[in-house]
């Protein structure tokens, strides 16, 4: 066992004291928050793009009252151009309008007919899909507004009664918690956090995952194995590395974790977004450690076990892609679940031992699933390491010495027969 | 090592071998590429299992504690690249059991004792061949082995490392160390060895003290030289070829014959100036054996 904690030490130090740990720990939360910022930003800023609206208003009476709909609505970014002059025909206008958005000198144009409180046409002019923003979020409620308030004025009914019958509703969210309380939540910060930890969970495990098997690729690699064979059995060095590696995985988040704290204790906030510990259950944090350390365990004996049939990185391609899928098909599979956490489907899926740490644990995210489907996936994925360790111990002992021939699919299934 | 046999499927690389390795001595492993002694020596180590056939140390089965009393240079070696002298020896040495700061110790004194003192924390990757070759050597003999495996260990070296190393190989042994030592290098192991044992095709064909294996080989040519520029007698009774090399006549004998025999047509012939009996190198010893194991020439 002594020689088992030596390997874990020395893997666990040659990757902690290592340039690459230290940027990945600096740099990590910065690229996820790129990660999960970014697009955040992207949705809601598409709309508010600086963009000129060509306007044919052929009674004259729509553009004053259409620019202080937009400004009303917030949409300052939103420039509209009016074409129509003295002596030009409507059909002359329009041609203006559409040479203007061939030329890009306008984004994309609107022609309110004459008679657009009766007839409520209108016609938009635009050159690519990517307008559709534009005319429905912006234009649509903007002209709705003004066709709504044309009829009410034609129908004459007072201000006081109008503002009355144009009332919204008002609106707050409230998430219950276990304690029986009740707090005001923003949703979008909950989710950005659950994607946030399921990102870490799915990242950290393929990386660190994969560490082994390059770890294992490069013992063979560099001739040092039989020396290591010598001294240690091939499960205990196999052991002894999914160990170390895992540790400084867990190190990493580790101090992300005591950072994250430390901020969120002293009110930092990233843009808009204040960090908020609240978010972080017990229940939520346990399942975090214990999803990422069993999803690890897995992945990182099959990893290991393939490694040590490979000669070189480039042998190991072919049985990376396919163990990477195991995590990138949950992933692909998350908006499925979050639609309907507790759908059979959702169940049977997020129980699969290769899906459950990002699956499980996005239920856990959303929702608390019942406590025997956390206890029975964690289970599942138990026995499922031990029945992969058993394999890749097979596939150590016999690849470890084997040089020469790059493997396949084929020479690993005889190996294992065998 | 009693009856030890491995096959890689239809392929045989090692078919009951019997061998007594003499405690305190150094043992010669040898033979050609190819002809089974890494296989042999990976059964010893239980880095493979044989398909047949025990391996007693000291009259006991080997099980994993003995195994840390063997040190191990296998020809297929190599060092973490990116790790600095001083910690590889020191890992290698834990590994074997030896404690945390003992093992630090004794990877400094081995550093100096090879004269890499000042490489101590530098990473691997700076050195040499021939200095990973040493720091290689070090590791295997950190943890005070009471036998040391080397296989094939000068190959790539100097012949200034080489001549370092058998000294410090001798020097091991003078401390009761057993040494089995292979190499395809029959002349190196001329050298050194007490005992070898020759492989070829995974058996063994001659085994033994180095004495009891020359005695197996009697002499089969004589070196001769004269003052002048004398030939030999053409008709020489005894020799079956004769061979002019830098000065000296080289006469290969017939089965049988006395060298002293020859000496008076020799000293007829001319003034005799050199009259040496050969003793059959290693090399020729082998390439006799393998002749003789064959049944291409009797014993």
């Amino acid at each position: 066992m002594s020689r088992v904690l030596t390997i874990v030490r020395k893997e666990y130090l040659e990757r902690v004291k290592s340039k690459s740990f230290i940027i990945g720990t600096v740099l990590g939360p910065v690229l996820m928050s790129l990660v999960i910022v970014v697009p955040l930003l992207v949705a809601n800023s598409g709309a508010d793009d600086e963009r000129t609206i060509g306007v044919v208003d052929v009674s004259g009476e729509f553009f004053a009252p259409l620019q202080e709909a937009l400004a009303d609505q917030g949409r300052q970014g939103v420039r509209l151009l009016p074409l129509n002059s003295e002596g030009k025909s409507t059909e002359q206008c329009v041609e203006d309008l559409k040479r203007m958005i061939l030329e890009e000198s306008v984004h994309s144009g609107v022609v309110i007919a004459d008679d657009f409180i009766d007839s409520r046409e209108i016609a938009f002019y635009n050159k690519s899909v990517s307008s559709l923003v534009v005319r429905d979020e912006i234009l649509r409620p903007a002209l709705n507004r003004l066709l709504r308030e044309g009829r009410f004025a034609r129908v004459e009914v007072p201000d006081t009664l109008f503002n009355y019958l144009a009332a919204r509703s008002d609106w707050t969210s409230i998430s219950v918690t276990a304690e029986g309380g009740e707090e005001e939540q923003d949703e979008a910060v909950s989710f950005a956090m659950a994607f946030t930890l399921i990102m870490i969970i799915y990242i950290m495990v393929i990386m660190y995952g994969s560490h082994t098997l390059t770890a294992v690729i490069e013992e063979k690699s560099s001739r040092m194995v039989e020396l290591l064979l010598a001294s240690v059995t091939p499960g205990n060095l196999m052991l002894g590395k999914v160990l170390g590696i895992g540790l400084a995985g867990l190190t990493q988040f580790g101090i992300w974790a005591g950072a994250f704290f430390f901020l969120s204790q002293r009110g930092v906030s990233v843009g808009e977004v204040t960090l908020d510990v609240g978010f972080l259950t017990p229940v939520i944090l346990v399942s975090f450690v214990v999803f990422f350390l069993l999803g690890f365990f897995l992945y990182a004996t099959l990893y290991a076990g393939f490694g040590a049939m490979c000669n070189t990185v480039q042998d190991s391609q072919q049985f990376h892609t396919p163990l990477a899928m195991g995590l990138v098909i949950p992933m692909l599979l998350l908006s499925l679940v979050l639609r309907a956490p507790d759908s059979t489907l959702s169940v049977v899926l997020s129980l699969v031992p290769l899906f459950s740490p990002v699956l499980m644990f996005m239920r856990v995210c959303v929702e608390t699933p019942p406590l025997w489907q956390i206890g029975l996936s964690w289970g599942l994925l138990v026995i499922s390491i031990w029945l992969a360790s058993r394999m890749a111990g097979k596939l150590f002992r016999m690849g470890i010495l084997m040089y020469g021939a790059s493997p396949n699919w084929a020479t690993l299934f005889k190996v294992l027969r065998d | 090592m009693r009856g030890v046999s491995k096959h890689y499927g239809e392929k045989r690389a090692v078919d009951n071998v019997d061998l007594d390795i003499p405690r305190g001595s150094i043992y010669g492993f040898l033979g050609p590429n190819g002809a089974g002694k890494t296989t042999t020596i990976r059964a010893i180590m239980k880095i493979i299992l044989p398909d047949a056939g025990d391996i007693l140390f000291a009259g006991r089965p080997l099980d994993k504690r003995l195994r840390d009393r063997i040190g191990y240079l296998p020809e297929e070696r190599g060092l973490y690249r990116k790790m600095k002298c001083v910690d590889q020896l020191a890992y290698l040495a834990e590994l074997k059991g030896v404690g945390r700061r003992d093992a630090r110790q004794r990877a400094d004194h081995w550093l100096e004792r090879m004269g890499l003192s000042e490489w101590r924390d530098r990473q691997v990757d700076a050195l040499s061949k021939g200095m990973q070759q040493k720091i290689q050597f070090a590791a295997t003999f950190i943890f005070e082995p009471d036998l040391v495996i080397l296989d094939e260990v000068f190959s790539g070296l100097d012949p200034l490392n080489i001549e370092l190393l058998r000294d410090m190989i001798l020097e091991e042994k003078d401390k009761g160390t057993t040494v089995i030592f292979s190499t395809h290098m029959l002349s190196e192991a001329e050298k050194i060895c007490d005992a070898i044992c020759l492989i070829e095709g995974g058996e063994v064909i001659v085994d033994g003290t180095m004495a009891d294996v020359r005695a197996g080989f009697p002499l089969r040519s004589v070196r001769v030289a004269w003052d002048g520029n004398v030939e030999p007698p053409a008709e020489l009774a005894g020799v079956l070829h004769r061979e002019f090399n830098e000065g000296t006549w080289q006469l290969t004998l017939a089965e049988g014959i006395d060298p002293p025999t020859l000496l008076p047509p020799l000293t007829a012939a001319g003034p005799l100036t050199l009259f040496s009996a050969n003793r059959p190198t290693l090399n020729e010893i082998f390439l006799e054996a393998v002749a003789r194991h064959r049944g291409e020439v009797p014993a």
